[in-house]
């Protein structure tokens, strides 16, 4: 039996592997149903409804953006960053039917010979399944949500 | 010819009818020329009155370079002063935003009220006893004015008024994305997406009235949004009913009113809109706002695609503001307004519209911003040196208004906005 931590991160390293691979679709397999994604913009936290965010999405909105990137000739991304990320500082709170991790990230990322940076910290809110998780709700701050971003085509 | 950093610079040879040279884009001397003639005396878009709502508020601006704090004073009078110590030259604000009672300079603690003037110099008996403090209030642009809550200023004592500047069929352009709400206001308090690009302003400006481009820099997003809807979008082709359109003064729009009123589902839409409670009190509120026939149209209509010369744009919800920096680098900075006095799911849909196209992982801007690093990089090759402007030209009209216009995909806008950049450029340096 491994440990609630193993399970968690074991979790977390696949996710970053098929983000980092440009896996959309299979990274969807990942989502519960229903899910949130948020990628907050220019603070931390507020009313969604009323301040815009980088990314912001129920299920179908998270749908639409991973058959664009997947399958449309989406040209920010064109050619296609080559990343890979680093997760840690993994923190876990066990709540049974929903598990509640923070975890930091590093996403190295080089496009057009460019090499960038993207650091920040997520909370997820796991629901256990099939002896591991379905992510109900993944809200990433970035450490730059309040600066000039170039193209984050990609998943966070 | 006109005077550069003294060098002559011959614009008749840069800006023809149908073609604009490279040098426009990537000669610093040209850079630093229109930094004194356009940024630096005509009006210039600052902020709008809403991001200041409270006696105190503050955003830091520019106005070309020069870093300026928008500000309202406790009287509820909004400034625009330089972010200057009058001393010794210090900036007084460190933060983009805030609420203040006002600005002390950290430097040596001289205090000024939000509405600029020096209030307290420590140790003021070191200056004297006739020591006028006036004299060191902050400086502020000699011209300050606004149109329906978008503020500019000019650093030149004289010039246009700003409703000409603004000409009248440019402001019924912005009149249709404010008359949306049915106290007539943008309330601009929901964030920014800040993105930076290499390469000139100016392809920012271009881009923002391009209806050329969508179906081919966007095809991705319009694709997806084939596929969600089942339906063809077809208002970016070359025979949409869509205009390109000249507003004068450097102020263009991709004008889609009689795509939008001609449209066979028009009506059709409106009833759609008024399918829910909530939707149906927007649409009572504003018809008794407006009236019937004016609040059908601007709801038809759904507000504007324009630009301001030479830093604004108004566009589906945004208030876009661009920021040169070189001939190297653009900051934009686009603020998704919502409406005053409508029902909260109005904004709300507002505000998941704006981040499905205008934002870092949105579905559009980047894809826009990825073609203005190409054409930047394309830009080096001198052989050609040449930008095309020609689609539509032997096309155009004159409408009833006097502003010139042909269909949607052809360049008229953008020939406009180079027209005038030329008229200002040729001006004497002094």
């Amino acid at each position: 039996m491994s440990s609630l931590r193993e399970k968690v991160e074991n979790f977390l390293y696949k996710e970053a592997r098929l983000m980092d691979e440009n896996r959309y679709m299979e990274w969807f397999e990942l989502l519960a149903d229903p899910c949130l994604y948020w990628l907050p913009a220019n603070e931390e936290d507020y009313d969604t409804n009323k301040h815009a965010s980088l990314f912001y999405g129920d299920r179908n909105t998270i749908n639409n953006h991973v058959i664009r990137l997947t399958e449309g000739k989406a040209f920010a991304q064109e050619p296609r960053s080559r990343m890979r990320r680093v997760v840690s500082n993994i923190e876990i709170e066990d709540g049974g039917e929903e598990v509640s991790v923070h975890a930091n990230f590093i996403i190295n990322e080089i496009r057009k010979h460019e090499q960038r940076y993207h650091t920040g910290r997520t909370h997820y809110k796991l629901a256990p399944a099939d002896g591991s998780f379905k992510i109900k709700y993944k809200k990433s701050v970035l450490v730059s949500l309040d600066e000039m971003q170039e193209n984050l085509t990609f998943l966070v | 010819m006109a005077q550069g950093n003294g060098r002559a610079i011959d614009y008749d040879a840069l800006v023809k009818p149908d073609a604009v040279h490279g040098d426009c884009y990537i000669d610093p001397d040209i850079f630093a020329e229109e930094l004194k003639k356009i940024y630096g005396r005509g009006w210039v878009f600052i902020g709008h009155q809403s991001e200041i709502p409270n006696a105190g508020d503050y955003v830091r601006k520019w106005i070309g370079l020069q870093p300026v704090i928008f500000s309202r004073d406790k009287a509820g009078k909004y400034h625009v002063l330089f972010n200057r110590c009058t001393h010794r030259g210090a900036s007084i604000c460190q933060h983009d935003k805030g609420n203040v009672g006002g600005f002390r300079c950290e430097y040596h603690g001289w205090f000024y009220r939000l509405d600029g003037a020096l209030q307290a110099i420590p140790y003021q008996e070191g200056y004297g006893d006739n020591f006028d403090r006036t004299q060191y209030n902050l400086r502020r642009p000699p011209r300050l004015d606004e149109y329906r809550g978008f503020v500019f200023a000019s650093l030149s004592p004289s010039g246009i008024p700003l409703r000409e500047h603004i000409s009248g069929p440019a402001q019924r352009q912005i009149d249709y994305a404010c008359d949306l709400s049915p106290e007539g206001e943008l309330v601009v308090q929901s964030g920014a997406t800040k993105l930076a690009y290499n390469g000139n302003w100016k392809l920012q400006m271009e881009n923002s009235i391009d209806g050329y481009h969508p179906n081919f820099t966007h095809q991705s997003f319009i694709s997806t949004l084939e596929r969600l809807t089942g339906a063809k979008v077809e208002i970016f082709s070359g025979d949409a009913k869509t205009q390109s359109r000249d507003l004068g003064m450097g102020c263009s729009n991709i004008d889609s009113r009689r795509a939008n009123i001609e449209h066979p589902h028009a009506q059709a839409r409106l009833k759609m809109m008024q399918g829910t409670s909530w939707g149906k009190k927007y649409y009572d509120d504003l018809v008794a706002a407006h009236g019937k026939e004016r609040a059908e149209e601007v709801l038809i209509v759904n507000g504007t695609h324009m630009n301001v010369f030479p830093n604004l744009v108004v566009l589906a919800g945004q208030v876009r503001t661009i920021q040169p920096i070189s001939t190297e680098r653009t900051e934009v900075y686009l603020r998704p307004s919502l409406l005053k006095g409508v029902p909260d799911e109005v904004n709300t849909q507002r505000i998941r519209q704006y981040e499905s196209f205008y934002t870092a992982a949105g579905g559009g801007i980047h894809d826009d911003v990825e073609m203005f690093n190409r054409v930047h990089e394309g830009l080096r090759c001198n052989q050609d040196p040449w930008l095309v402007f020609r689609r539509g030209l032997h096309r155009e009209q004159t409408d009833n208004d006097g502003t010139i216009f042909s269909q949607g995909t052809d360049e008229t806008a953008q020939r406009g906005m180079w027209r005038h950049w030329k008229s200002v450029m040729q001006q004497d340096a002094n």
